[in-house]
């Protein structure tokens, strides 16, 4: 065949394989979503019902009403944005100061930094809870958020990003007599948008579905995430399908909405941060 | 004007230790967090894994006993193996169709802003979400039996049965994991000059060579990021198959953290599970040392 | 002078602590999350806030298998509620360790703790003994029972009530005349065990291994004798179904997910082992074509059947004065056993519970009596702190025999393996 036919053929095979790899990679959110509209035998039928018969929009309210969803969705969104800006912030400072500053067991605390990633939470699971309690933390929004506020991917990414910010920049700006606060808010974080909306977009994602923290700090109904009420609304014997998938729906929406708007900024900062180093 | 904004609390110091001072102090509140909530409590569960507790009553000295105790636990060691086949089952694949994916939208494709969207919508899942849309779709009468049903391959009971049921996790693992792993190597080739591919095939290089002798040399670093990163992530998989199988059929999905987290608060072992943990971690410290020293041979820092 | 001023701060202190305590207090109380149920202790607890504003109780309830993770991580660190419900299987892996206060059968009204068991049927209390002392008070007795699907059996040509089966062999039986094909595929079952959950299959292996007159743990509870002839007899009737039959098929039964008693309002299987409370959760309309009878027998006319329960426990943290308000709330609780069974279908174990009056309605249309009869036949699993790690390694045993059809004594030997280095463990 000639080398022509061949791009040819190679550019038709690469479609198809295109628009399979998408229909496989959506089928799960197609499925998602047509399940939380049908009824509850619809849900089980053989043969399988790829849509509903009738749309039942009042599984959305009959799902909500299952379990304080409301507080639920509400304490999910303070604790990922919580645990977002903590992030945010902290990491950047941590990221900014291993860039471009020189002390001494500098390269030692990256590295011990770094090892932290190798911990499951289960491991630390009672230690953890226990330091959250001595700290009269329990059972409240502190001891939700502050034990996750600061995790080392983030201060990883913001290390690498900053790395490649020009020293003259800095050294411009402390010569004119900018405080060294003064730098980080002024020249700094201005010039990390990218990296900083990677990070916001992973650590929002990351930590709006938290589970089992949750679980083990929070006891009082008000306190709960939405994992926990999910999880609560599959009893002991039969689960409602449709309704899990309507609440499933729901909890989709936020980051995927912060996905689409962060989407090109999430690309960039991961290239821009030098990962490929 | 010098002298009013120059330092905060030190103006006598030398430029050079202030400086020092000032780094150690932006990396002071990350430090403080990560000892009181990462570092002291794996301090404790390395002290604990020394000692019988069982949650309850107050832990009692017992030496290596619990690592002896773990090491000849048959299902200590069928959780290890299972999570090693998760790992690489996991990210072997990932590695090349993260990579191809890349590739694939990196060429100027029609409708490429609609696939990007498409191929990287994953990521915007939550992990909780993932597990009961997936574990509603791999039932017996669900979605993927039908699927299969349709090109002629029998049901299967995909989370029931010992062949399946981790075969089936790695698949959404894999799922998950090429969209985010996509995004790292599309920004690595983005950042490929192109001068590079130009010089190449004035040479005379054809579309492969050009990946074997250009891309791929250029994105080395890129590439081992990815390679450990992806067996990270995939060895602390724990909340699939808790909520997908409970670690069965008979123990074939238990990976390691979820025979870790049953250890201690099913059966209230905490100093076993903490010797269990003390392994698991050692391994990924391992990995993560080769890592290293890989990049450093790169020459990359 | 000095004297008129003692009396005057030992008056004030008094009053201080009088009114100290008249400040509103909380009373604490987890529950796991079950549906029927839930609704009905939401209700005690909205009808006692009426009447103690001092003393409030704060209900809240957790999906049911992390609940007993999170009540474990609790009680390691004090942070506990004040008033819990418990299930009879995990006491002991609590009582060993003194986490639970031992109840006073005087607060609860009674004069000691033979009184108190007068009260409840005979064994009942039994499951939450332990060296003597009680260490919970029932909430709710359970057990399984068989139920059938009466259209079905009336399609089929058989009469449900005198063709139901009494035996293992006769769902067997019965069942290949239920069990409906589609070539090589079962589109119904006619007979399904739950595969779902560890604690199922204690149940049901347990009852089957004490029906061919074994039991899985010695009495001592220290040894496994599952692979003990009677537990050989009792995984090869687990299996039977599936195998020898064919009326059973896990590939198209939802047991294997959570789902276990989806199955049987749904239509897919025929016949189906299931607790009392499944009444409420199939509701009024489902149970029309519903038919239940006693749990099934090796010898019917030595019937063994199997309960369990779930019990209210109280946090041995707290003062004496307020381990004497939980228990207050305790009897508020368990006081109208009727309105407990009308609201939720679980009976209660009490020993008049039959004769309470507007029982004979549910006697004729909620099958009361073989509910009753299951319990009054039943014994509660062998006791054990490892219970979870026996149940996990049954469960193994059975899904390799009953998925892969592995041989049974086989199985159970490395079942009992497990378990014996489980107990072995200091």
């Amino acid at each position: 065949m000639s080398s022509r036919a061949l791009s040819l053929w190679g550019g038709r095979l690469l479609t198809i394989l295109t628009i399979a790899g998408i229909g496989v990679t959506l089928l799960p959110y197609f499925w998602m979503l047509s399940s939380s509209l049908k009824t509850s035998s619809e849900v089980f039928e053989l043969p399988v019902r790829w849509l509903p018969r009738e749309p039942q929009w009042s599984n959305y309210p009959a799902a909500l009403s299952r379990g304080a969803f409301g507080v639920y969705f509400f304490n999910s969104a303070v604790v990922a944005l919580a645990v977002m800006a903590g992030n945010l912030l902290v990491c950047s400072l941590a990221g900014y100061g291993l860039a471009k500053f020189r002390f001494p067991y500098r390269e030692l605390s990256f590295r011990a930094i770094l090892s932290t990633l190798m911990l499951p939470l289960e491991i630390v699971l009672v230690p953890t809870f226990l330091v959250v309690r001595g700290l009269g933390l329990v059972n409240s929004y502190g001891g939700l958020i502050i034990p996750l506020a600061v995790d080392a991917f983030g201060i990883f990414l913001m290390r690498q990003y900053i790395k490649d910010l020009p020293d003259s920049l800095i050294e411009a700006a402390r010569l004119d007599g900018c405080s060294e606060r003064g730098i980080f808010w002024r020249i700094i974080l201005p010039n990390c948008k990218p990296a900083l909306g990677a990070l916001a977009l992973l650590t929002f994602r990351d930590n709006w579905d938290q589970f089992l923290w949750p679980l083990i700090v929070a006891s009082k109904d008000t306190l709960k995430t939405f994992p926990l009420g999910l999880a609560q609304m599959e009893g002991i014997d039969s689960a409602a399908y449709h309704e899990i998938m309507a609440i499933a729906v729901i909890a989709m929406i936020p980051t995927a909405i912060i996905f689409l708007f962060f989407q090109r900024a999430f690309v960039r900062g991961i290239a821009l941060s030098g990962l490929k180093e | 004007m010098f002298q009013q904004r120059v330092g905060w609390r030190w103006p006598s110091l030398s430029l050079q230790t202030r400086l020092c001072w000032a780094g150690f102090l932006f990396v002071l509140p990350a430090l403080l967090h990560l000892i009181v909530f990462k570092f002291y409590p794996m301090v404790e569960a390395f002290r604990l894994s020394f000692y019988k507790y069982d949650l309850m009553t107050p832990p009692v000295f017992h030496g290596v006993e619990n690592y002896k105790t773990v090491w000849n636990n048959p299902l200590f060691h069928q959780s290890f193996w299972v999570s090693v086949k998760y790992m690489f089952g996991v990210s072997v694949p990932e590695w090349f169709l993260a990579f191809a994916l890349a590739l694939l939208l990196n060429r100027g494709m029609p409708g490429r802003p609609v696939i990007r969207l498409a191929y990287f919508f994953p990521i915007a899942m939550s992990q909780i979400v993932v597990a009961l849309v997936w574990k509603f779709m791999y039932n017996p009468l669900g979605v993927v039996n039908t699927l299969l049903g349709a090109v002629g391959i029998g049901r299967i009971n995909w989370l029931a049965t010992e062949q399946s049921a981790l075969p089936a996790l790695i698949l959404i693992g894999i799922w998950r994991g090429i969209p985010l792993f996509g995004v790292i190597y599309l920004a690595g080739l983005q950042s490929i000059p192109k001068e590079y591919h130009e010089a190449a095939t004035v040479d005379g290089a054809g579309p492969w060579q050009s990946l074997r002798h250009v891309t791929i040399p250029l994105l080395t670093p890129t590439i081992l990021f990815v390679m450990v990163m992806s067996l990270l992530s995939a060895m602390k998989v724990f909340l699939n198959p808790l909520v997908m199988t409970e670690g069965g059929p008979n123990g074939t999905t238990r990976v390691l953290p979820y025979f870790i987290y049953e250890t201690a608060f099913a059966y209230h072992r905490m100093g076993e599970a903490a010797a269990a943990s003390m392994v698991l971690f050692a391994f990924a410290f391992a990995l993560t040392l080769i890592q290293l020293r890989l990049l450093r041979r790169g020459g990359v820092e | 002078m000095r004297r008129w001023l003692v009396a005057c701060l030992s008056l004030a202190m008094v009053v201080a602590v009088a009114g100290g305590s008249a400040f509103a207090q909380t009373i604490t109380w987890w529950e796991h999350s079950n549906p029927p149920h839930n609704n009905y202790s939401k209700e005690l607890v909205a009808d006692w806030n009426k009447t103690h504003p001092t003393m409030q109780v704060e209900y809240e309830f957790f999906a049911m298998t992390p609940y007993f993770k999170k009540l474990s991580a609790s009680l390691s660190t004090r942070s506990a509620a004040d008033m819990f419900t418990v299930i009879d299987t995990l006491l002991p892996s609590f009582t060993t360790k003194e986490v639970l206060a031992p109840i006073h059968p005087e607060w609860l009204g009674y004069k000691n703790l033979d009184d108190m068991k007068k009260a409840y049927l005979p064994g009942a209390l039994d499951g939450y003994i332990h060296d003597g002392k009680l260490y919970a008070v029932p909430m709710i007795a359970a057990t399984f029972s068989l139920y059938l699907n009466r259209k079905h059996f009336q399609e089929a040509g058989l009469d449900p009530d005198k063709d139901y089966p009494r035996t293992w062999e006769d769902i067997g039986r019965v069942g290949q005349k239920l069990v409906k094909m589609q070539g090589s595929t079962m589109t119904r079952e006619a007979f399904d065990f739950a595969m779902h959950s560890s604690a199922w299959t204690m149940w049901y292996m347990e009852g089957l291994t004490r029906q061919y007159g074994g039991s899985i743990l010695d009495p001592a509870g220290k040894k496994c004798t599952a692979n003990g002839e009677a537990g050989v007899k009792a995984m090869q009737v687990r299996s039977m179904y599936v195998h020898k039959y064919k009326i059973s098929d896990p590939t198209v039964s939802l047991a294997t997910n959570a789902l276990p008693a989806d199955d049987l309002p749904k239509g897919r299987v025929s016949m189906f082992i299931t607790h009392a409370g499944s009444v409420a959760q199939f509701g009024p309309k489902v149970m029309e074509d519903m038919k239940v009878v006693p749990f099934p027998q090796v010898n019917p006319q030595k019937p063994v059947s199997i309960i369990y329960g779930f019990a209210l426990a109280v946090n041995p943290h707290l003062s004496e004065a307020k381990q004497k308000q939980v228990h207050e709330l305790i009897r508020h609780v368990v006081k109208n056993p009727k309105e407990w069974y009308d609201k939720t279908s679980y009976p209660y174990p009490s020993a008049n519970f039959l004769e309470l009056p507007g029982m004979d309605e549910a006697r004729k249309t909620r099958y009361l009596d073989v509910f009753i009869g299951d319990i009054k036949t039943g014994t509660y699993v062998t006791r054990s702190a490892y219970y979870l790690e026996i149940s996990d390694a049954m469960h193994r045993a059975m899904e390799r025999v009953v998925l892969k059809n592995e041989d049974p004594k086989a199985s159970l030997d490395q079942a009992c393996k497990e378990i014996d280095a489980a107990l072995a463990k200091p």
